[in-house]
């Protein structure tokens, strides 16, 4: 990627001719969504409920959000209501002279405390810290009226997109995430519990599939191909994509171990994987000073295309049940076998990464371009090193394989899931944010 | 009669359920009345320390205040009577978090390491439960201590501290990955030299010394909290002596796991000589099983599930959200002779993903290895918001009592009334010279055909610790065999030590019977 390649795509918000002040203001809006999403990576990582078919949703409704704040003063700027399922009109500005900042921050800190009630008392001191100092960021030099009424519009714009929320079937989360009874499949291929974690003896959101997608018209409406079908005989298909998930692992390099690690996501110890790609988006968004609306338009498909990824790939996992590879190789290869990562409490078909990282990678090149490179730090604080990808569709496959390093899905998982994701990402792509 | 009774039974191979101690709670009439208050800086810690600084023998309570007052409570229990304290005004002070009872100059008086928001404090027993801040050069530094261990290295004449931090208290908006560095205290002269960092550190919510390979070269495990570090993990350090401390590695064996760890509880609960690891967390809890001490790697297994030891949600009161785990304790509180274990409960602050009704477990050992949920039938399944606690027999009746720390309620402490299980006898060690209370000694009891370990610690737990009568329940046993293992590494004899006794322990001589009262 060159500066030339993201001056050209920046172009539609680029040329929107502004005054001195209009750019300053422009400036503060886009530090004020960066802000108030570097802490909703923590508040993911924190939030107990919040694992990754659940945090993609939050990030989705927050995008929106953003994006429609800013689209209710802005003219090149079209709002999402009428495109994603079931959400009407928001509320149009009955002032002129509102200001984006106040009105941008305020419909962030109202859908945050809400879509983050649940954290703990150090995230809650954390967005009361952050909505301080963003109030004072976006407020400083405003004046008090148009302060007040810019508040009011922000306020209102995130109720009507809460509001529209509540009723998506995924917004209220028990027992974090974890069904408390469950009957097992009796199918040699069934899913099986895998740890001896007592919590995780159901699988993760069983009833995901069931929530209102954002773009995708329905949850299978992006569906994937049956897995190959079962055999415990040495020499079949599936026997061998088993045996090669146990001799990819006896064999890993340090490279491709590092590889497993960097795009494993657990959730409550990262961002999750949707949030992985949200730290992308601002690593870039920071990097290459993108404006504002490009920035937001960017998280909302995002958001979009990551939530729907997670409902897709859900309705999959639960239509065919599939075991996971340690389950297989322990029963019919090697019944001592450990992967490198700590298999997922859920089916194994298809994967959920690949899924996820198919769709977000179809947005993401839709939105900065096919062939943009780009640094990816977002696990220097956990030690990580930092990775280069030359493009976004690169990064997905790499997240895909990751899960094949790791030992906890087979090929054929991440294939399909990369390919469902990239269907679903095109809904989301297809979304239009600027006139 | 009843307890002939109950003995008889336990003779029995029909009977499979462990028998459930009784408690009956003294909270209102003990004379205990202090609160661990305070908001977001007093989340964690809450802890109490049971120790005997009036020689009568029986434990002192000290308990943290939080935000509020620490108080200390002279023991007035008579001998297995009504549970009695009376507060004085020693140690009252404000931003305790915990503390640790610690004879740290070896003068035969307890003397209490406090944990603090702020400035930690050594304070010195002069006797008859009086205190002076010591002049030890001990740096108290100025953080929020969370965890408590010691122990005396080979060849010292003063112990060695190690104290675990936890957040940046002055990160608002970004506090995770704050977590302020551990602090070792080694011995300089007759004090503490300045500490050294343990980093990385990662939120330490417990600390134990422990012999975990039976090398006699003790090493440090470290609880962490995952809430807040960033890279972080559970860990275990090398302390060898004169060296810096080294973190054991992947290449030693060591794995990663990362949990919410907030409390440690060490035992030989599967009487293989080597010592066994409850750690607490959020939902599930671990049971940590040393996988081939053969191999000589720190590879453990996690048999929580098997063990009937997860202790993930609430047991009863209606409330099935996943539970949060602070103090554990190992302990036979039915003296049937197979270790128990207590677990404090309590939700962190309105976090409504967690039971906010999260009732403390009492959780009997069978000899199977697995363990019986008891806490409602043994009467001390509180609803409080539970963080440290004590299990320790307070009127000295040989029967276990319970003390726990309560968030923004008062303390609360329960006298075991009912009928033993069994046999019970309980010895204290001492020995001359430094270190009088031979921390870092072994007891090992004889179980039939196997031998059961027992480290003399102080540390662990959640920001509460005791020291004193060593306990051990004895089933239908009469006697106890029971030899030492010195700090200084020299076994002493094996003894039979008659059930039913107080038994003081030294190298180099008889046991000493002790009576209470």
């Amino acid at each position: 990627m060159t500066l030339h390649r993201r001056t050209l795509l920046a172009l539609p918000f680029l040329v929107l001719a502004r005054p001195a002040l209009a750019a300053d203001r422009a400036e503060v809006s886009r530090e004020v969504l960066l802000m108030w999403h570097r802490l909703i990576l923590e508040l993911v990582r924190h939030t107990a409920t919040y694992v990754p078919p659940v945090a993609a949703r939050a990030f989705a409704y927050i995008g929106i959000t953003a994006h429609e704040a800013l689209a209710t003063g802005n003219p090149r700027l079209v709002s999402l209501a009428g495109q994603v399922n079931g959400l009407t009109g928001v509320p149009a500005r009955t002032e002129s002279d509102l200001d984006a900042p106040c009105v941008l921050h305020a419909a962030l800190q109202v859908a945050v405390r809400e879509l983050f009630a649940n954290t703990g008392p150090t995230g809650q001191r954390a967005m009361e810290a952050m909505g301080r100092r963003m109030g004072e960021r976006a407020g400083a030099g405003i004046g008090a009226g148009v302060m007040e009424r810019s508040v009011a519009h922000g306020q209102a714009v995130a109720r009507h997109i809460l509001a529209w929320s509540r009723e998506d079937g995924g917004a209220v989360i028990e027992n974090m995430g974890f069904p408390m009874e469950y009957t097992p499949g009796t199918r040699p291929q069934d899913w099986v519990p895998t740890n001896l974690i007592r919590l995780q003896q159901a699988p993760l959101l069983p009833q995901w599939a069931t929530c209102r997608p954002f773009a995708i018209p329905t949850a299978d409406a992006c569906d994937a191909p049956p897995p190959p079908a079962y055999d415990e005989a040495a020499g079949s298909e599936f026997h061998s994509h088993a045996l090669e998930v146990y001799e990819t692992a006896r064999g890993l390099t340090d490279e491709q171990k590092l590889i497993a690690r960097f795009w494993s996501d657990d959730p409550m110890l990262t961002p999750t994987p949707a949030g992985h790609w949200i730290a992308i988006v601002l690593q870039i968004a920071e990097r290459d000073a993108l404006p504002v609306e490009l920035v937001s338009s960017t998280l909302a498909k995002l958001g979009v295309a990551q939530a729907d990824a997670f409902i897709s790939c859900w309705s999959t996992k639960f239509r065919y049940n599939l075991l996971r590879p340690v389950t297989y190789i322990r029963r019919h290869i090697d019944p001592s076998w450990e992967p490198l990562l700590i298999t997922p409490p859920f089916p194994e078909y298809t994967s959920g990464h690949s899924t996820q990282s198919g769709a977000a990678s179809t947005v993401l090149a839709a939105m900065l371009g096919e062939d943009f490179a780009f640094d990816d730090e977002t696990h220097v604080d956990e030690g990580l090193p930092v990775r280069r990808f030359p493009s976004f569709a690169a990064a997905a496959e790499e997240a895909a394989i990751s899960r094949l390093y790791g030992g906890i899905h087979f090929r054929f998982g991440n294939e399909a899931g990369l390919a469902q994701g990239r269907q679903v990402g095109a809904y989301a792509a297809a979304l239009r944010t600027e006139a | 009669m009843m307890r002939a009774l109950v003995l008889l039974a336990l003779a029995s191979p029909a009977l499979a359920e462990p028998v459930v101690p009784v408690f009956t709670e003294e909270t209102a009439v003990s004379g205990l009345a202090t609160s661990f208050e305070g908001d977001w800086e007093y989340m964690v810690g809450g802890g109490v320390a049971a120790f005997d600084c009036s020689g009568d023998g029986k434990p002192e309570l000290f308990l943290s205040g939080g935000a509020g007052t620490s108080a200390l409570y002279l023991n007035r229990s008579p001998v297995g009577g009504a549970l009695a304290f009376e507060r004085t005004g020693a140690l009252e002070m404000e931003a305790v978090l915990g503390a640790y009872p610690l004879d740290v100059d070896s003068d035969g008086e307890m003397d209490l390491v406090i944990l603090r928001l702020g400035e930690n404090r050594v304070m010195r027993g002069l006797g008859d439960c009086r205190f002076d801040p010591a002049d030890w050069g001990f740096d108290g530094g100025d953080a929020w201590s969370t965890a408590f261990a010691a122990i005396w290295e080979r060849g010292q004449d003063w112990p060695t501290l190690a104290i675990g931090n936890y957040v940046d208290r002055k990160e608002e908006a970004f506090p995770w990955g704050s977590c302020t560095d551990n602090w070792l205290h080694r011995p300089e002269g007759r004090g503490f030299a300045p500490p050294i960092p343990l980093t990385p550190s990662f939120c330490a919510l417990s600390m134990i010394f422990t012999d975990w390979n039976r090398s006699g070269q003790w090493a440090l495990r470290v609880s962490n909290d995952r809430e807040y570090y960033k890279g972080g993990q559970e860990q275990m350090w090398h302390l060898e002596p004169g060296a810096a401390p080294r973190l054991y590695s992947e290449q030693e064996g060591w794995k990663r796991l990362r949990i919410w760890g907030m409390g440690i509880a060490a035992a030989d609960v599967n009487r293989d000589g080597y010592q066994d690891y409850f750690l607490t967390s959020m939902a599930d809890n671990k049971l940590q099983f040393l996988k081939d001490p053969a191999s000589g790697l720190p590879d453990y297994a996690d048999l929580a599930f098997k063990s009937g030891v997860t202790a993930h949600r609430p047991y009863t009161g209606g409330d099935f959200k996943p539970s949060t785990a602070w103090h554990p304790q190992f302990a036979d509180v039915n003296n049937d002779g197979w270790l128990d274990l207590f677990v404090a409960k309590g939700n962190v602050a309105k976090m409504p993903d967690f039971a906010a009704l999260d009732p403390n477990n009492l959780l009997l050992g069978r000899p199977d290895g697995t363990f019986v949920e008891a806490g409602d039938r043994a009467g001390v399944a509180s609803m409080g918001i539970a963080r440290g606690a004590q299990v320790v027999d307070l009127n000295l009746d040989g029967l276990l009592d319970l003390v726990v720390v309560n968030r923004w309620e008062p303390a609360q402490v329960w006298r075991q009334t009912g009928a033993s299980g069994g046999n019970w006898v309980q010895v204290r060690l001492e020995q001359d010279g430094v270190n009088r209370d031979a921390i870092g000694a072994v007891v090992e009891i004889r179980r039939g055909e196997v031998v059961e370990r027992h480290e003399v610690v102080s540390g662990g737990g959640h920001a509460s610790g005791g020291m004193g009568w060593l306990h051990f329940g004895l089933g239908a046993e009469t006697a106890a065999e029971m030899r030492v293992i010195w700090p200084d590494g020299g076994a002493g004899d094996w003894l039979e030590l008659p059930e039913g006794t107080f038994q003081i322990l030294r190298p180099d001589g008889e046991p000493m019977g002790w009576a209470p009262g």
